[in-house]
This record gives structure tokens, C-alpha cells and sequence, in this order.
């Protein structure tokens, strides 16, 4: 037995030794050497990030980036880049940025105080909450008719933890993929709010299916990235806060989410002021 | 920029008692299909090897139809497949009683109850056809000569193929997280949940199955020594 053990000692020492020395290099510099931006994004995410009928690869959070970040940090390094886009989910985004498999983080991904211990995040480009898809005509109205509801969620989300604390009588359910939690017999799927307007949009019959419920938590997104870089995480938010004060933000918002797009999701005065008073002065 | 362990996040909060219900969890669930597969195995098995052609065509129809099919699908279609098909009342009462273990321990069995077939059927065929017709010659049925001659010595002769099969099982058991089974690898995910730390709850979860599987391939090597028959294979050491 201790020499079997002593063999996994060996086994995972190398694993510690090297990640550290893979990561000496800024990421700004990973960029400038391989001409190539990675960004870990969603595919069934819409419209946030996800594969359209035409099969590409789009969405809101992806825009930003090529629109945003991509031209800032190509002038911090003067020089045209790569984007490379690589699927991430909430269980395997973080381990994505620490291997350095990719740079950045651009999806649906919520800044918490929890993840901003092992990542850092950009400022906050979209603010929604979290409510709940019911077929029409479901007694289920908000959090607080749920008890003792099969309720499903995407697994490594933060509102599956607000409803285990909060409503633990509730039946939740967690599955690691949207479309899996989508069609399980359950009485009610929790996401974003915004995520379910997406949902809804794509499902078979739009009509049948309703969004209800007040926020019942505060998911400000951010795109995420490795920690103590902040010559990269002052790059992105530079792209950022040009979109906004560019008005492009606003544009690519409507593309997305205005009257005329499959998920209207209309900007609150209160959410554009947020936004805007995010864009320090140059 | 270097990745700061924290190892405390696996004892510190909820982690460890989560470990351990999926520690739990994984077990009935491997434990329960591991008796399916044994038992589909058995049977299947010794029916493709026996002298009667319908019979060997139902096993071989089995074997090939399950184990030719990605194990992720059959999760998805014992879930989301067969609930629609039953009548209400009994849909009711599944999913008010972790319909979602029940489908991946059926998922879980059934498929490697397929593959367990062929180790099965591959112990059986190597046991010279002499054996079978001297039980035939002793006055002993087919299904005498199966349950009391070949089928305990095949299981003698697989214990090392089986032993890696149902340690395939075990691992393959964390497919079933996709049906939102809360077995092993799920409460790691769920770790990562809470802390944002996936590398050491990956690391306790993977050390967890490791295990487990030295630990239940131990235990077979001691079957397989305890219950060999002398001089009936040729063993080296």
C-alpha cells in the first residue's frame, strides 16, 4: 500500500510543478506571440452565444468581443489577432482559464465574490435575473410557489444554489446541459431570465411556454479571465467601455435583444444608466 | 498568475459531506447495475453459446443492439424516452421516487450487461466442448450441464476481463450525472459550485474513484486465487 501511494506522489508532482511554469507569461503576451485570442463561449446559449441555423458560431457576448475587445487589445499590441472560439460551461469555464486552454471567458458567466477568488472579471456588460419557464397555464408564479416542485436547473449555475437555500423542499433537479434540463418532466426550469427568453424562443412551439417570476437573484455578467493580470483585464474593459461609449453597445443590444429580434429583452433606463456609468473617463 | 491551491475547500463548509452522499450514490448505483449486468450477462451469454438457434439470435440481438449504442444515449432515452410510454400513475409515482437513479441504473446495467455478455460467452467457448458432452453423457439436461458444469467454471476463467468491465462500470457511472444523478462526479461539480474550485474537487473526486477501483480490484484478485480450480489453468505466479 505505501508503495502504491508513494507512485501517486510521484505521479502528481509534475502536474503541480509544471502548471506554474506554464504560466510566467502574461496573457498579453501569450496573445502577441501565438496572434491568437481564445475565448471560452457558450453554444446553446442564445442569444448570448450559441450555434445558429446557418450553423455559426454568434451571439451578443460574441460580437462584443470580435467588436470590442479583439480591435483593443490588437492596438495595445499592435498588431492584427486570431479569435479562436472554444466551448466552456459552468463546470469546466475556470479550469479553462488556469490550464491557459483559453485566455478569456465571454458567455453567460455571473461575477460572484466566491469566483472573483479564482478569477478575475471584466466590468459588467448585461444584468438580468433569475426567473422561471412553466408551460402556460402552470400554477407555478415565482419562487414562492414551488415548494415541493420538481424543479430543474443547469448544473453549476448560481440560481440552483439560491433555490436549494432558500426553497429546500423544493425537488431540484441539475443538468449540465440547457437543452437536457429543458425537456425533463419537471414542473419548472430556473436560469437567467434572459437565458429563458432564449429558450422559449428556440422551442418548438414559442407560444406554449411562459416566463414568470420576479428576479429572484442578481446575475450581473462579466467575462471572465485569469487572476493579477491587469494589464489584459484593463485591454477588455477598454474594449468595453469604447462599445458603450461609442453607442456600439447599443446597437449590437439591439441586434439582439430589441423589438425585433426572437428575444426582445428591453434595456431599462435604470440598466443603461448602470452600463455607462461604468465608462471611467479616457 | 500561478494556480493557488486550496485544498481546505474539500473539509471546509459542505464539501465533505457531499463527497460522501455521491461516494453513496455511486455505489447503489454501480453496486445495482452491476447486478443487472451480472445477471443479464450470465444469461445472454450462456444463450449465444447454446445449441438452439433462437435463442443465441435473441442474446446476439441483445448484445449487439446494446452495446453498439453510446451509453450518453441511453441514459437520455431510459430518462427522457421511456417515462412518456408508461401510464400516468406509474410515471407519478417514479419520479416522486428518483425516477432519475432508477433509468441510470437501468442505462448502467443494461449496457453492460452487454458487454458483460461477451466475457462471458468468450469463458464459456474456452472451455473444450469435451466438458459439455461428458455432462450431456452423465445423464445431465442442457440446462443442467450449463448451470452446474460451464457456466461456474466461465465465471472461474473471466474473472480478470470481468473485473475490468465492472470497474468500467463504476467510472461510467458518472454518465449518469447528465440525467442529474447526485453521484460522484456531480458533487465534485457541485464543490466547484460553491468554491469556483474545480482542480481540487476534481482531484478529490478522482482520487475517490481511484480508489475505489484498486480497492475492488484487490478484492478480485483474492476471489480469483480463492476460487480457481487446480490445475484447470495454467497460471504464472
Amino acid at each position: 500500500m505505501r508503495r502504491i501511494l508513494a507512485g501517486l506522489l510521484t505521479l502528481g508532482l509534475p502536474l503541480s510543478v509544471v502548471s506554474p511554469a506554464l504560466a510566467q507569461q502574461s496573457t498579453l503576451e501569450k496573445i502577441g506571440q501565438s496572434g491568437v485570442l481564445t475565448i471560452g463561449t457558450r453554444t446553446a446559449s442564445p442569444p448570448f452565444a450559441f450555434v445558429n441555423k446557418q450553423n455559426e458560431w454568434v451571439g451578443f457576448s460574441i460580437d462584443l468581443v470580435e467588436q470590442g475587445v479583439k480591435p483593443a487589445i490588437e492596438r495595445k499590441l499592435g498588431k492584427p489577432i486570431k479569435l479562436e472560439k472554444k466551448e466552456s460551461t459552468p463546470p469546466t469555464r475556470i479550469p479553462l482559464l488556469s490550464s491557459n486552454a483559453v485566455d478569456l471567458i465571454a458567455g453567460t458567466m455571473t461575477d460572484t465574490r466566491t469566483r472573483r477568488e479564482s478569477v478575475d472579471f471584466s466590468l459588467t456588460f448585461f444584468v438580468t435575473g433569475a426567473q422561471f419557464l412553466v408551460k402556460k397555464g402552470s400554477p407555478i408564479k415565482s419562487i414562492d410557489s414551488i415548494a415541493g416542485k420538481r424543479v430543474a436547473a443547469q448544473q453549476g449555475s448560481t440560481n440552483a444554489r439560491i433555490i436549494r437555500e432558500r426553497v429546500p423542499t423544493a425537488k431540484l433537479q441539475e443538468f449540465p446541459d440547457q437543452p437536457a434540463a429543458f425537456q425533463a418532466q419537471v414542473d419548472a426550469y430556473t436560469n437567467d431570465g434572459i437565458q429563458l427568453y432564449g429558450l422559449k424562443a428556440k422551442a418548438p412551439k414559442p407560444d406554449d411556454w411562459v416566463v414568470v417570476g420576479d428576479f429572484f437573484s442578481y446575475e450581473p455578467y462579466g467575462m471572465a479571465m485569469r487572476k493579477n493580470d491587469s494589464d489584459f483585464r484593463h485591454a477588455v474593459n477598454v474594449g468595453l467601455m469604447e462599445l458603450i461609449e461609442s453607442g456600439k453597445y447599443f446597437e449590437l443590444y439591439d441586434k439582439w435583444f430589441g423589438p425585433k429580434s426572437e428575444t426582445p429583452y428591453p434595456l431599462t433606463a435604470e440598466n443603461k444608466r448602470f452600463l455607462i456609468m461604468q465608462v471611467v473617463p479616457k | 498568475m500561478n494556480y493557488q491551491f486550496n485544498w481546505s475547500v474539500l473539509w471546509s463548509g459542505q464539501s465533505g459531506g457531499w463527497l460522501l452522499r455521491g461516494l453513496g450514490t455511486t455505489l447503489a448505483l454501480s453496486g445495482l447495475a452491476w447486478l443487472v449486468a451480472v445477471a443479464l450477462g450470465i444469461v445472454s451469454g450462456a444463450m449465444r453459446t447454446v445449441p438452439w438457434k433462437p435463442l443465441r439470435v435473441v442474446a446476439t440481438f441483445y448484445v449487439e443492439f446494446f452495446r453498439n449504442v453510446p451509453l450518453l444515449v441511453w441514459m437520455f432515452f431510459w430518462y427522457f424516452g421511456v417515462p412518456p410510454l408508461l401510464p400516468l400513475a406509474i410515471r407519478e409515482w417514479l419520479f416522486d421516487h428518483g425516477a432519475e437513479f432508477w433509468a441510470g441504473m437501468f442505462a448502467l446495467g443494461v449496457y453492460h450487461g452487454a458487454r458483460m455478455s461477451e466475457v462471458i460467452r468468450s469463458g464459456i467457448q474456452s472451455i473444450p466442448k469435451t466438458q459439455f458432452e461428458a455432462a450431456v453423457a452423465i445423464g445431465l439436461t442442457t440446462f443442467q450441464a450449463y448451470r452446474l458444469v460451464i457456466v461456474p467454471i466461465a465465471l472461474r476463467l473471466i474473472v480478470p476481463p470481468a473485473t475490468s468491465e465492472s470497474l468500467n462500470l463504476l467510472k461510467n457511472s458518472s454518465v449518469a450525472l447528465t440525467i442529474s444523478v447526485a453521484e460522484l462526479t456531480f458533487q465534485t461539480r457541485q464543490i466547484e459550485t460553491y468554491t469556483a474550485r474545480a482542480i481540487e474537487a476534481l482531484t478529490a473526486g478522482t482520487v475517490i474513484y481511484l480508489g475505489l477501483c484498486v480497492g475492488i480490484a484487490t478484492i478480485m484478485a483474492h476471489v480469483e486465487r480463492r476460487f480457481a480450480i487446480p490445475g484447470l489453468i495454467a497460471r504464472g505466479g
